[in-house]
C-alpha cells in the first residue's frame, strides 16, 4: 500500500516507459472520444477520461494482425514458411476493471485451454498492468452486475484509486511492489485503506445515479437463459433488430472470435492474418458450424447471448462472460446491446 | 495519439470513424461516437473498410498498352500519350465517366478537365440510376437538388414511410435510425413487396404486389385527398400545381387499386390518416443503385407535399443515395447539362461565371450521358476517360471495344483495365485531404491519414498534371483551394471551406452567408415561400399475370451491387457476408411462400424451372414468408443465371427495385 500525489500520478507511466511500451486512455481532441492508445507522449494519458470507446483487447488481440507470413515461388521452389508477429514488453496504464476482466477472459480462452495460442502469448507476455478503479462510473456501466468491477481485485500489477489529494496504490505482484520502491512511493496506511474501500463503496451506490443506461439483472436472466426459460419470441424479437453489423463483438472486451485470412502480397508472398470476426455474421456461423443448416439471424443473436450470459459458457471463462462495461449497448445499431437484452428477456418482451 | 478521423467510403450516409495507420496500413477502425449521422454506428462494410485499404491489389504504377499488354510506365509518359490522343479526337468524340467515390475535388477537378480543357461536355457519373430523377424532382419542385430532411432530424419525425428500400441492407445506419424513431414511438410504414427487415421493424407494412409501388403512392395519396386529409393550407400558401395533380388522383378507381396493389382500402386509409395526422412526416426511398424512376418519386413527394411535411423540422422528402458520393458528384457538376450546384449549363449567366473563373470560352453544346453514348450504334464517342469505376462488371463492353482510346484512372486493380489503352494509378482515399457529401447533404473532410505505399500521386495532382501538359496551368497547392473555388462557383457551397470542416463534424449545404452553419432541412423561404407539385403521368402499367404465367417474380437488386462490388472483392468478411446466402444456393435461388411450395408439392432447395415469356432457368426453391403466395423472388445478384429471363429487355431491370416480370414454376 502506498501514495503518490495526483499530480505525481503519470510519474509510474513514465517510469514503465523506459521498459515497455505504454497504453492509455487518450482524449481526442475534436471529437472528445477516448481511446486506449499507444502514448509516446506520457503527457497526453488522462487518467480520468471517461472509459475508452473501444477496449484495450486490441492490444493484446487486434483487429487485424500478421500472424504468418509465407511465399511460394512456383513449380518445385520450397515454401517459405516463418511465424511473423511482433513482440514487444507492454504496460497498460489506467486500465479500467471491467476491460481487465476482459483480458482475463481471453486469457482463458487462448491460454487457459488445450491449445495455447502463441501469438497471444506474445503479446500477453512481459506484460505490466496498471488499473484505475472508476469512483464515478459511466452512463452504461454495470459491472456491479458482473462481478468486474468498480475495482479490480487481481490480476493487476498495480492497482490505482482516487482518494482525493492522492491516489492511494497496490501492488498486486512482485514487479509491482518492485516499481513502487523504485519510485520512493509514500507508504500508506490503514486509515488511507479504509479511505480507498469508501470511495469504492460509494461508487457502488452512485450506480443508481449516473449509469442510467444500464439496469441489467444479470443473474436472473442467466438463470432464464440457461435453462430455456427465456421465451422464443423474445429472441426473435431480438433477432429481428439486429443489423448484421458486428459491432457488439468488435467492441466487446472478452470476444474472440477471429477469421483467418491469407492476403496475398503478390509474387506469390502472401501474409496469413488474423482478424476480428463475429457470430452474428451469418457467414462466421457458416464456417463455424460447418454444412450449412440455414440459420435464421435470430439463433445467430442467441449465440452470443448464451456465451455472455450462460452457466455453461461461463466455466469456460469461470465467470460470466459479460463483463458489464455497456459497450456494445452504445455501438449496436439495433436496440440489442446486452444490457437491453437482459431487460427483455426479464420483462418477455416481443414488440414495442 | 495516432487516430485519424475520416468518413466511410462505402455507401451515401456518410458514417464517421476513426483510423489508426502505422505508415501506410490501417491497424484499427473504430466508430466516431458523437458523430451526428453516425453516433457510434457502423455497418459490416464500415467496420471492415481497413480490409479495402489494405489490400494489395491497388495498381501502384501507371501503365501503357503496347501489342495488346500493358507495361509499366511512368506518370509523364502515360499522361503525355493521355492528352496526345484526346488532341487527336474532337471534343465531341470525347467522354468522361466519373465516379460516384471520388472526393468532391476530385470530381470537380474532373469536371474542369472534360469542359475547359477538353472542351467536351460528355460527363456522367458512373452507378448513378435514379439518382438524378431523384434531383430532378426536389430542384423542380423546390430548387434544391438534394434531400429535404436530414439524417439527424429522424428522431423527430412522427411519421416515417420507407418506400421499396431494403434501406437496413443498403444504408444501414440509417435503417438503424429509423428504427431508434420507431423505438421511441413514431409510426414506421413500409410499403414493399418483399417482407425486408425494415418491414419487420416498422408499425405497420404494407406487402404490395410487385410491381405495384407507384400505385400504392398514388392510392395513400388518393385518400388524403378523397377524405379530405390534405393540409389545405398549407397547399393554398405554399404551393402550386395541387390541382393537376388532384386531377390524376380523381380518375383513379378503388376498386382497381385494391385489386391491383393487393392492399385493402382501409388499410391505404389507416396510412393516409396517421401521415396526415402526424406533426411531422418523412419518407425515404433508395437513389442511385437500384432506384426508383422519376414518376414514382414525383408520387412521393406529393404526397409529403399535400400533406405540409415538406420545408419544416422532422420532414422532408428523402433520397437515400447508394453511393458515397454520388451526391457529391452531381453537386460538382458530374453530368452533361450541369455545372457544380445544379447549376444549367443552358443558363448563359453561369456559364459566363465559369468561363470567366477559368479563363476559357466554355463549349455549351449539350452533351450526353456516357452510357447513352455507348448505347448507340454506331457511337458517335471514340474515346473514354473512366475513374475508379467499382461496378461489379462492365457495362457496354463490346461498345467500349470499339472505342479508339479508353484511359483508365483508379486506385484499385480492376476489370476495366483490360479495355484500357493507358492506365493512371490514383491514391488511396488515405493518401489526401478530401471532401465527401452524403445523402443527407453533409459535406464532410476526410483529413490525409497516411503516405502513399507507392510512389502514386492524388487524384487532385494527377488531373492538375494532366491539364498542365495540355498546355493548362492550374494553381493549387492543395485541395483546400480546390474546395475554395468551388466555393466561389457554386451557391449552395458558398460559405464551405477546410478550415471551418475542420473543427466540425461536416456542414450540411446550403451553407451562405445566410446559413454560415449549414442548412439541416429544406425551408419554404428558400423557395420564395412556395413549391411546386411535381407532374406525374396517371398511368400505371404493371406487368400482368396470365393462366400461362401466374406469378409476379420480383428481381431484388438491392444485394447485387455490393455483392458484385469490385471494392468488396477486396475485402474478407464483408465479401463472405455478401456471398452467404449463396452458400445453400450456388446455383442460386427462388424464393416462394409456403402456400406456393405447397401447390407445386415442392420443398426447399427441390430444383424448380422458372419460365418467363422470355426464357427460362433452373433454380433452388427457398421457401420464406417473406414473400406473399402469388409472387416470387431471385437476387438479381444471381445475375448470371437469371440473364436468360430478362435477355433484350433492360426497361425491365432499370426499373430498379420494383423490377418484376410474370413466370410460371414448374417442378422438375
Ligand atoms: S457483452 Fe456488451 S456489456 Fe458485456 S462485456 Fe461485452 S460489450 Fe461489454
Ligand atoms: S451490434 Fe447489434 S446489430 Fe450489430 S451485430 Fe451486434 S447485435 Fe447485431
Ligand atoms: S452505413 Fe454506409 S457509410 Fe455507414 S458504415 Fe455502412 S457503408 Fe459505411
Amino acid at each position: 500500500m502506498y501514495l503518490i500525489k495526483k499530480s505525481d500520478v503519470l510519474n509510474i507511466a513514465k517510469a514503465l516507459s523506459a521498459a515497455y511500451q505504454v497504453y492509455g486512455p487518450v482524449v481526442e481532441k475534436v471529437s472528445g472520444q477516448t481511446f486506449f492508445e499507444k502514448v509516446d507522449d506520457i503527457s497526453e494519458i488522462t487518467l480520468a477520461a471517461p472509459i475508452p470507446a473501444a477496449p484495450p483487447k486490441s492490444v493484446v488481440f487486434p483487429q487485424a494482425e500478421r500472424i504468418m507470413s509465407y511465399r511460394y515461388a512456383g513449380g518445385n521452389t520450397p515454401v517459405e514458411i516463418k511465424p511473423d508477429y511482433a513482440e514487444t514488453p507492454k504496460a497498460l496504464f489506467g486500465l479500467r476493471s471491467c476491460d481487465l476482466t476482459g483480458i482475463q477472459c481471453l486469457d482463458r480462452f487462448f491460454l487457459g485451454q488445450e491449445f495455447v495460442d502463441d501469438v497471444y502469448r506474445h503479446h500477453r507476455k512481459k506484460m505490466f498492468i496498471v488499473t484505475n478503479t472508476c469512483v464515478v462510473p459511466f452512463k452504461y456501466c454495470f459491472c456491479v452486475c458482473t462481478d468486474s468491477g468498480p475495482c479490480a481485485d487481481e490480476g493487476y500489477d498495480l492497482n490505482l484509486t482516487d482518494i482525493g489529494d492522492n491516489f492511494f496504490v497496490e501492488a498486486g505482484s512482485a514487479q509491482g511492489e518492485a516499481l513502487c520502491k523504485k519510485l520512493n512511493l509514500e507508504n500508506a496506511s490503514e486509515q488511507h485503506r479504509s479511505e480507498k474501500n469508501a470511495c469504492v463503496d460509494k461508487s457502488i451506490t452512485l450506480f443508481e445515479e449516473f449509469s442510467t443506461e444500464s439496469k441489467a439483472w444479470i443473474s436472473r436472466v442467466m438463470n432464464r437463459v440457461t435453462t430455456g426459460f427465456a421465451k422464443e419470441d423474445v429472441w426473435e424479437y431480438v433477432g429481428d433488430q439486429c443489423f448484421e453489423c458486428g459491432a457488439c463483438s468488435f467492441v466487446c472486451p472478452s470476444c474472440s472470435c477471429f477469421n483467418i485470412a491469407d492476403a496475398s502480397g503478390g509474387n506469390g508472398s502472401c501474409n496469413r492474418l488474423r482478424t476480428w470476426d463475429s457470430c452474428s455474421y451469418e457467414g462466421y456461423s457458416r464456417m463455424a458450424g460447418g454444412h450449412n443448416p440455414r440459420k435464421p439471424v435470430e439463433d445467430r443473436r442467441n449465440k452470443r447471448f448464451f456465451c455472455k450470459l450462460s452457466y455453461s459458457q461461463s466455466k469456460k471463462y469461470l465467470r460470466p462472460g459479460c463483463v458489464g462495461c455497456g459497450r456494445c449497448n452504445w455501438v449496436c445499431p439495433g436496440d440489442i446491446g446486452l444490457p437491453n437484452v437482459v431487460k427483455y428477456i426479464r420483462r418477455e418482451t416481443t414488440s414495442r | 495519439m495516432n487516430q485519424k478521423p475520416g468518413v466511410c467510403t462505402f455507401c451515401g450516409t456518410g458514417c464517421g470513424h476513426f483510423m489508426n495507420v502505422a505508415g501506410s496500413t490501417v491497424e484499427r477502425v473504430f466508430p466516431s461516437l458523437n458523430h451526428p449521422v453516425s453516433q457510434g454506428r457502423l455497418c459490416v462494410r464500415g467496420w471492415n473498410i481497413h480490409e479495402l485499404l489494405n489490400t494489395a491489389q491497388t495498381i501502384n504504377r501507371p501503365f501503357i498498352k503496347k501489342d495488346g499488354r500493358l507495361s509499366e510506365a511512368s506518370y509523364d509518359a502515360a499522361v503525355s500519350l493521355l492528352v496526345e490522343r484526346l488532341r487527336g479526337i474532337s471534343p465531341a468524340a470525347i467522354g468522361f465517366l466519373a465516379s460516384p467515390r471520388s472526393t468532391n475535388e476530385e470530381q470537380f477537378l474532373l469536371m474542369k478537365l472534360a469542359r475547359a480543357v477538353f472542351k467536351t461536355n460528355n460527363i456522367s457519373l458512373a452507378s448513378e440510376a435514379g439518382h438524378r430523377g431523384s434531383l430532378n424532382v426536389l430542384h423542380g419542385g423546390t430548387g434544391m437538388a438534394g434531400m429535404l430532411g436530414s439524417i439527424q432530424e429522424i428522431c423527430q419525425a412522427e411519421f416515417i414511410l420507407v418506400a421499396g428500400s431494403d434501406i437496413t441492407k443498403q444504408n444501414p445506419i440509417i435503417g438503424s435510425e429509423i428504427h431508434k424513431a420507431a423505438q421511441a414511438g413514431a409510426k414506421v410504414v413500409t410499403i414493399d413487396s418483399r417482407r425486408t427487415q425494415m418491414a419487420k421493424l416498422s408499425t405497420t407494412f404494407l406487402h404490395i404486389t410487385p410491381g405495384a409501388l407507384k400505385l400504392a403512392v398514388a392510392a395513400l395519396a388518393k385518400y388524403i385527398f378523397q377524405e379530405g386529409l390534405i393540409d389545405a393550407d398549407f397547399i393554398k400558401t405554399a404551393t402550386k400545381g395541387f390541382d393537376a395533380f388532384s386531377a390524376v388522383l380523381g380518375k383513379l378507381s378503388e376498386s382497381e387499386i385494391s385489386a391491383r396493389t393487393g392492399i385493402a382500402r382501409d388499410e391505404f386509409k389507416a396510412v393516409a390518416e396517421a401521415l396526415s395526422r402526424s406533426r411531422t412526416a418523412m419518407v425515404f426511398f433508395s437513389s442511385g443503385i437500384s432506384g426508383l424512376d422519376e414518376d414514382t418519386i414525383g408520387y412521393l413527394y406529393n404526397l409529403l407535399a399535400m400533406t405540409g411535411k415538406i420545408g419544416k423540422p422532422g420532414c422532408g422528402v428523402n433520397p437515400v443515395a447508394g453511393l458515397n458520393n454520388l451526391q457529391g458528384g452531381y453537386d460538382m457538376g458530374c453530368a452533361p447539362d450541369l455545372l457544380s450546384g445544379f447549376q444549367p449549363l443552358a443558363d448563359q449567366a453561369a456559364v459566363k461565371k465559369f468561363s470567366g473563373a477559368w479563363g476559357v470560352e466554355l463549349n455549351t453544346a449539350a452533351g450526353a450521358p456516357i452510357y447513352d453514348l455507348l448505347s448507340k450504334s454506331p457511337s458517335s464517342l471514340k474515346a473514354l476517360v473512366v475513374v475508379d469505376h467499382d461496378e461489379g462488371f462492365i457495362r457496354a463492353a463490346e461498345a467500349l471495344g470499339k472505342l479508339e482510346f479508353v484511359a483508365y484512372i483508379g486506385a484499385y486493380q480492376n476489370r476495366f483495365m483490360d479495355h484500357a489503352d493507358v492506365v493512371l494509378p490514383v491514391g488511396r482515399y488515405i493518401e489526401a485531404d478530401g471532401t465527401f457529401t452524403n445523402t443527407d447533404r453533409r459535406v464532410q473532410l476526410a483529413p490525409k491519414k497516411a503516405e502513399p505505399a507507392h510512389a502514386v500521386l492524388p487524384g487532385w495532382k494527377l488531373y492538375t498534371l494532366i491539364a498542365e501538359k495540355a498546355g493548362v496551368k492550374w494553381n493549387y497547392g492543395s485541395p483546400s483551394d480546390i474546395m475554395d473555388e468551388v466555393a466561389r462557383l457554386t451557391p449552395a457551397y458558398a460559405g464551405i471551406s477546410y478550415k471551418k470542416l475542420a473543427s466540425a463534424f461536416g456542414i450540411q449545404w446550403p451553407c451562405n452567408e445566410k446559413h454560415p452553419d449549414g442548412t439541416a432541412h429544406f425551408d419554404i423561404a428558400m423557395a420564395g415561400g412556395s413549391i411546386t407539385f411535381a407532374r406525374v403521368s396517371g398511368t400505371f402499367d404493371m406487368p400482368e399475370t396470365s393462366a400461362d404465367f401466374p406469378y409476379r417474380l420480383m428481381i431484388g437488386k438491392a444485394q447485387d451491387f455490393w455483392h458484385k462490388n469490385n471494392l468488396m472483392r477486396k475485402t474478407f468478411i464483408p465479401m463472405r457476408e455478401y456471398n452467404a446466402t449463396l452458400l445453400d444456393y450456388p446455383e442460386g435461388y427462388v424464393e416462394i411462400a409456403p402456400e406456393t411450395a405447397k401447390a407445386l408439392q415442392v420443398r426447399n432447395q427441390w430444383q424448380v424451372k422458372v419460365v418467363s415469356p422470355y426464357g427460362e432457368l433452373p433454380l433452388a426453391v427457398k421457401i420464406s414468408e417473406d414473400v406473399k403466395s402469388d409472387t416470387a423472388y431471385a437476387p438479381y445478384f444471381a445475375q448470371d443465371m437469371i440473364a436468360p429471363l430478362l435477355a433484350g429487355h433492360p426497361e425491365i431491370v432499370q426499373k430498379g427495385e420494383d423490377a418484376t416480370i410474370p413466370i410460371r414454376i414448374e417442378k422438375v
